[in-house]
């Protein structure tokens, strides 16, 4: 008997299989986070369609029993619960796939959560264009649902120095928010700080005086870079970090957009009804006259992939950003 | 958590005498006719077939302030249809949870009193439902905060029968189910009757009560106009401490207006004298 026959004796756990199928270890930030954040505010709740394990929730599950709700993969029930929850007192934290925590079940987020104002706070994983599963898991849309609703908020972390706030962010809020998350990849090193998020605030990541790339989720990076792309030809841009996605930070916007008239949006998400609308809208009805060009999924569903091989198929890359910014500013490489 | 303080609190006094509430019920089904016809919006038939379980809820079953709508202890109520507010708002009234002469507002512009409950009309309105099969979701969700909260009020549930078809009922009925909530208390009011009429015509629903029982209910059906059976089976529940209960009342659209009764009408206008007509045979009917 080989030594590998012996390890594939009944000690072998089912988590054994789930470990040897991650590509390494990924922090739960956020999950962490949301157990920190539930002992010290007993009203907080965890519910979560039987994916405790990619929303970050199994640390809940296992420390905070009792508060930790399995709704089965049921997510127009899971609204509806939470509403109930909410209007007893509880803040309940439900989990699922962006993709079905908003697309699915819409109807009972406006009339269970949205149109009551209640703090249910609504946490999706696997935003745009993350997943290799195809079609049915991308959330291209989430934003721009959520964005429609009365009274909610919408947050999306820049990345995993984000996260961690996230959820206080979320609570700050007093109201529902729906937050858009992306696990980090793995190997992600984190220096177990992170960086604050403050609701409706804009962060401003660089200077430029030739325009600005407002950028939200992992966007950021990319306009980080883009940016530096741009530098390199003599452009001095900057990039704005705008998690949250509404309400939009309105002022710093304005300021930047006047100061340097030339604004391209870049959002993993649908050019329609998503950050770069909502940055159109803004300006136009401000009077603000920039020259304009949204970064994101152009009005197409995508397919299972990779996200650097998608980002690139879809026009989405720092080199994508920074040709749309040459157009809109009507500069030549 | 905070625990309940309903055990020094003295919720309203309620009515348990079948001959009393009888004659509630009788009054709830004279508004009904009053509130719908000025408009002729509104939902009459299901109005009068849902009059004795109103009744009997709101009278004889349920914890509740009047003076403080937002009592956390208070049972919690839920018109998961939410379109049957003749009835529901003519109860709420009588009760004095709300006051009686916002009554004929009822359906005018400007109104909170909509036709479907919407909690613009203040807490009384525990959930703004209407969008089908949503009601037993929130049901479960207060439920399961009382448990978690440490209070013992429970949650009742209307469903309409029809609304029966929406998945979202199901997916309730599973996690009710599933978590052993002895504190909801499902209320069928089984009309047979929705938009395009005899459910069975619409979509076969049978067997129902077997059903509810294989999703872990405690389920019996019931004569939804008879008090007897009302109290007998709402008791039952009540007893049922490990499981959610289902009771299938059965209920007849237009119930003690022998002129209207069994018509199946979702949404029927009433014409002034059939409205007038519908009134003497109430005052005249056996109830009288």
């Amino acid at each position: 008997m080989s030594s590998t026959t012996a390890v594939m004796s009944d000690d072998l756990m089912v988590n054994d299989f789930i470990t040897r199928g991650a590509a390494g270890p990924v922090p739960r930030l956020y999950g962490d986070a949301l157990v920190v954040a539930a002992r010290a505010d007993e009203r907080i709740m965890c519910l979560c369609a039987d994916l405790a394990g990619a929303t970050e929730t199994d640390a809940f599950r296992d420390a905070l029993p009792d508060r930790f709700v399995h709704t089965g993969i049921a997510e127009a029930n899971m609204i509806g619960m939470a509403g109930g929850m909410a209007r007893c007192g509880l803040v309940p934290f439900v989990h699922s796939f962006s993709v079905f925590a908003t697309r699915r079940c819409y109807d009972q987020i406006a009339m269970q959560v949205a149109y009551p104002r209640l703090p249910v706070k609504i946490v999706g994983f696997l935003p745009g264009l993350t997943t290799l599963l195809g079609v049915s898991h991308q959330a291209i849309d989430d934003i721009a649902l959520m964005r429609a609703l009365p009274n909610m908020t919408v947050i999306e972390p820049e990345g995993p120095r984000q996260m961690r706030a996230a959820v206080e962010a979320a609570l700050a809020v007093d109201g529902p928010v729906y937050l858009r998350m992306k696990r980090p990849d793995a190997g992600y090193h984190d220096d177990g700080e992170g960086s604050p998020l403050l609701p409706g605030q804009a962060e401003i990541l660089r200077e430029g005086t030739d325009g600005t790339i407002v950028a939200c989720g992992l966007m950021v990076e990319a306009a980080l870079e883009a940016a530096t792309i741009l530098e390199r030809e003599g452009a001095s841009v900057g990039v704005l970090n705008m998690a949250t996605i509404k309400p939009l930070d309105r002022g710093t916007l304005l300021h930047m957009a006047r100061r340097a008239p030339v604004i391209v949006t870049a959002e993993n998400h649908s050019i329609v009804g998503g950050l770069g609308s909502a940055v159109a809208e803004t300006l136009l009805e401000a009077g603000v006259s920039v020259g304009f060009a949204r970064v994101g999924l152009a009005d197409t569903f995508a397919e299972g992939g990779s996200t650097p091989y998608l980002l690139k198929k879809f026009g989405m890359t720092a080199d994508d950003i920074a040709a749309k910014f040459r157009a809109a500013a009507g500069r030549s490489s | 958590m905070q625990n309940s303080d309903a055990s020094h609190r003295q919720p309203a006094p309620r009515v348990t005498d079948a001959a009393e509430l009888r004659s509630v019920a009788r009054e709830l089904r004279r508004q009904v006719i009053r509130l719908v016809r000025p408009t002729g919006q509104g939902y009459v038939q299901q109005g009068l077939g849902a009059a004795d379980l109103f009744a009997a809820l709101y009278f004889g079953e349920m914890r509740l302030d009047p003076s403080d709508p937002s009592w956390a202890d208070r049972d919690r109520f839920l018109l998961s249809t939410a379109h049957n507010t003749a009835i529901f708002h003519a109860t709420l009234a009588a009760r004095g949870c709300i006051a009686s002469d916002t009554l004929f507002s009822y359906c005018k512009d400007g109104s909170p009193l909509e036709i479907n409950a919407s909690e613009r009309l203040g807490p009384v309105i525990e959930a703004t439902c209407g969008s089908l099969g949503q009601g037993l979701s929130v049901g479960v969700g207060m439920a399961l905060a009382a448990r978690r909260t440490g209070r013992d009020f429970r949650s009742y549930v209307v469903l309409g029968d029809g609304e029966m078809q929406e998945g979202q009922v199901w997916e309730a009925a599973m996690a009710a189910g599933s978590y052993g909530l002895g504190n909801l208390c499902l209320i069928i009011d089984f009309n047979e009757m929705q938009v395009e009429g005899h459910i069975d015509q619409v979509l076969k629903m049978n067997p129902v009560a077997e059903k509810w029982e294989s999703f872990g209910f405690r389920c019996e059906t019931i004569d939804g106009h008879d008090f007897d059976q009302i109290f007998a089976a709402l008791k039952r529940s009540r007893e049922a401490v490990d499981r959610p209960s289902c009771i299938i009342a059965k209920t007849v659209p237009g119930k003690g207006a022998p002129s209207l009764e069994g018509i199946f009408g979702h949404n029927i206008k009433l014409p002034g004298e059939t409205a007038e007509r519908a009134l003497q045979e109430l005052d005249a009917g056996e109830f009288a």
